[in-house]
Order: C-alpha cells, then structure tokens, then sequence
C-alpha cells in the first residue's frame, strides 16, 4: 500500500471521533434568523431587467439587501434613501439590491418600471429568500460586510433608523 | 419512488458541514497553544539565565514548524473527512451526478436548468453571467448529485434562456438511462448548431 494511503492510528481516531461528533450534533433550527455576525446566506434571484443575481460573487463589497412590497408605504421612501446612498457609495464598492416579496407581481413590475432606483430589483415569487432571511416586517434592510457577514438588520424605516444605517454603511465601506 | 436515500441522505449537508468546521476549530485553538506548551520558548526562563541573542532565536523555527504541521494535519483531516462524507452521503454503488457544459453558446443565452429525474424535480439552477462566462471559458457545473437505483430512469432537463434574436426560449433534453451498480455521470451539453443557427441541447451519458 503506498504510503499516502496508510491512516496512522491517531488520525482514524481523530476521524472516528469527529464522525461521531456530527452524528450526535442536533438538526440545526429549521429557520435561519438574520442575525448579526452570522454568515448571510447565499441566494440566487431574478431581476426585473437585467442579469441575475447571487449573493456570493460580491464577497469583497458592501451589499445592502432590502426586503419590500407594493403595498408598503414606507417601501417607497426606504428605496428612495437606498438610491441615494448607492448613487453616493457605489464607487467605494457598494451594491444595494431590493427584493421584492409581496404576491402583487403585477403591481411590482408597475412599480418598478415607474420607479428612479439604477440597482437591481429582484423578484422573489416563491419567497425562499424572504424565509431565509426570516423577513418579518416591511420594509427590512440588511447589511452585509465585505467577508459575506450580515452586520446590521434594521426592522423599520424612519429618520433614526435611516441615519443609523447610513452610519453602519460608512463604516463597513471603510474596513 | 426511485431514489434510494442513503442512511445518511436525510441528515442535511449544512450540520455535517457546521460540525466540521466546529471540530477543526477547536482542533486548531487546541494545537496552537499545545504546541506552544511543548516549545522550549514558552517555558518559563529563570532570572539567572543570561540572555544570549542567539540561544532565544533558535527555539521559535521549531514552534514555528510545528504550528505548520499542526495547520498541514488539520487540512488532511478536513479532506479526508470532506471524502468520507462524500463517500457516505452519495456511495458510488447508488451515485448520480448530472453536469452542465457549454460549447460556444452564440445562440444561446442560459438563465436557468431546471432537472426532472422520472417526474422528480431534482435541481433548479439559476445561472449568473459570470457562471455562464465559466462556462462558455469550458467551465462544468455540477448541477446535481444524489442517489439512484439499479435500473431504468429517465432524464429530463429544461433549459430556458435568451436564444437567437434574442428572444425568450426554453428547451427540453430527456435521456433514458440505465443506473447500473457503480457511478452514473450525465452531461447536459449546449452547443451551436451553426448549420441552423439554433442551439442544440443534447445529454450525454459517460460510459
């Protein structure tokens, strides 16, 4: 037998064990919890027009994710603060991308043909992103660092929210 | 139903996967300080002990040298745990694996392979130009792998896309095959027909 092939005794304890480990580990929670400090989880999505989208090519930039709908009022002001810091931070390696959860397609594509934002609006018509990132209120922002962790979720959108996001971006744009 | 699940197959990858990155960590955190306990540089020096230049430089290389062969032992573990699991979740008696290529792709732009193994969606991939870029570069993907009986199946693939003109199309490939004992590979190849100027989808089973 070469000598590549031959296991010492330590290692096929070591693997032993660590076989044993993963068998005894619990199912992890069936929903994830955008929580902060965890990996963001990847995704793939269509666009409205343009190419589609997956989250794990843009490790190394900033990525803003916000969950919206139609019928969200504060949506509309939501995407309109996001336009502005894309216009502003895009440059410095910022990608904002608006997914788009509520079952008015119709209404969404309206939207999105009537709405100023230049980034990406996807679609999200099973909702499978919208679960996995457990959105629960509308309009919901994510913040995503260059090493692919999410670094902020904001719930709401008003002033004090809307500055404490800009704050959060800058800094992450900064590492 | 025709797919065999191993003993394994209902476990998700992402535990197996969490737990290994767990147990490396802590194999990682315990070698450092380990080996920094075994290394005559962490040992406490007496007072007296005069303090020649030399004499403190020459015992970090060993340090150094075993952290590395720590590091090197902890990612022969990580691959041949990564094999076992493979080896485990998808035994080559039962394995299927179905691949995605692209010859030229002038008459055809790819968004998305959706795959069928006898009426069962199995995989629904959606491509990013830069997946497709790799693939037009002679790029596969394996856009499936999972576990199959002996016997009869029947492979359908649709595929959807941009095509000549730019219009919208989709397309379906079907093949039938035979799964024998031993690995089955598939390839779903996408090539130009530059005699009708139209894409041409084809599977190919690897003998």
């Amino acid at each position: 037998m070469p000598e590549q092939r031959q296991r010492s005794p330590r290692r096929l304890r070591a693997l032993t064990a660590a076989l044993a480990i993963v068998w005894t580990l619990p199912a992890p929670a069936a929903r994830f919890h955008a929580t902060p400090g965890l990996a963001a989880p990847d995704f793939a999505l269509r666009a409205f027009t343009g190419p589609n989208v997956r989250l794990s090519e843009h490790i190394g930039q900033v990525v803003v994710i916000s969950f919206w709908g139609v019928g969200c009022d504060a949506c509309r002001g939501q995407l309109a603060a996001l336009e502005q810091d894309f216009s502003r931070y895009q440059a410095q390696g910022l990608r904002v991308y608006a997914v788009e959860v509520a079952d008015d397609q119709a209404g969404a594509q309206h939207f999105a043909r009537g709405t100023h934002v230049t980034f990406p609006l996807l679609l999200d018509p099973a909702k499978s992103v919208a679960r996995l990132y457990d959105v629960d209120n509308l309009p919901m922002t994510v913040l995503i660092d260059r090493d692919g962790k999410i670094r902020q979720v904001v719930r709401d959108f008003n002033e004090t929210s809307r500055r404490a996001c800009e704050d959060e971006l800058r800094t992450l744009l900064a590492e | 139903m025709p797919e065999v699940p191993s003993p394994l197959a209902r476990r998700p990858a992402g535990r197996c996967l969490t737990a290994k990155v767990a147990l490396l960590a802590a194999l990682a955190g315990l070698a450092v300080p380990a080996a920094f306990a075994q290394s005559p540089a962490a040992a406490p020096v007496p007072a007296q002990a005069p303090a020649s230049p030399p004499a403190a430089a020459a015992p970090a290389a060993p340090v150094d040298e075993q952290v590395q062969s720590l590091k090197s032992d902890v990612l022969d573990l990580n691959r041949d745990l990564f094999v076992l699991e493979q080896e485990l979740l998808y035994p080559a008696n039962t394995q299927v694996a179905v691949f995605v290529s692209m010859d030229a792709g002038t008459f055809f732009a790819l968004d998305s392979v959706q795959l069928k193994i006898d009426g069962k969606e199995v995989a629904d991939y959606l491509y990013t130009p830069r997946e497709v870029h790799a693939l037009v570069q002679g790029g596969v993907h394996r856009l499936y792998v999972g576990n199959l009986k002996v016997g009869k199946h029947e492979l359908v693939a649709f595929l959807t896309g941009k095509g000549p003109h730019d219009l919208d199309y989709t397309r379906g490939a079907t093949l039938d095959f035979q799964k024998d004992i031993g690995a089955k590979y598939l390839e779903l190849t996408i090539t130009d027909d530059q005699r009708k100027l139209q894409p041409q989808f084809r599977v190919k089973d690897w003998e």
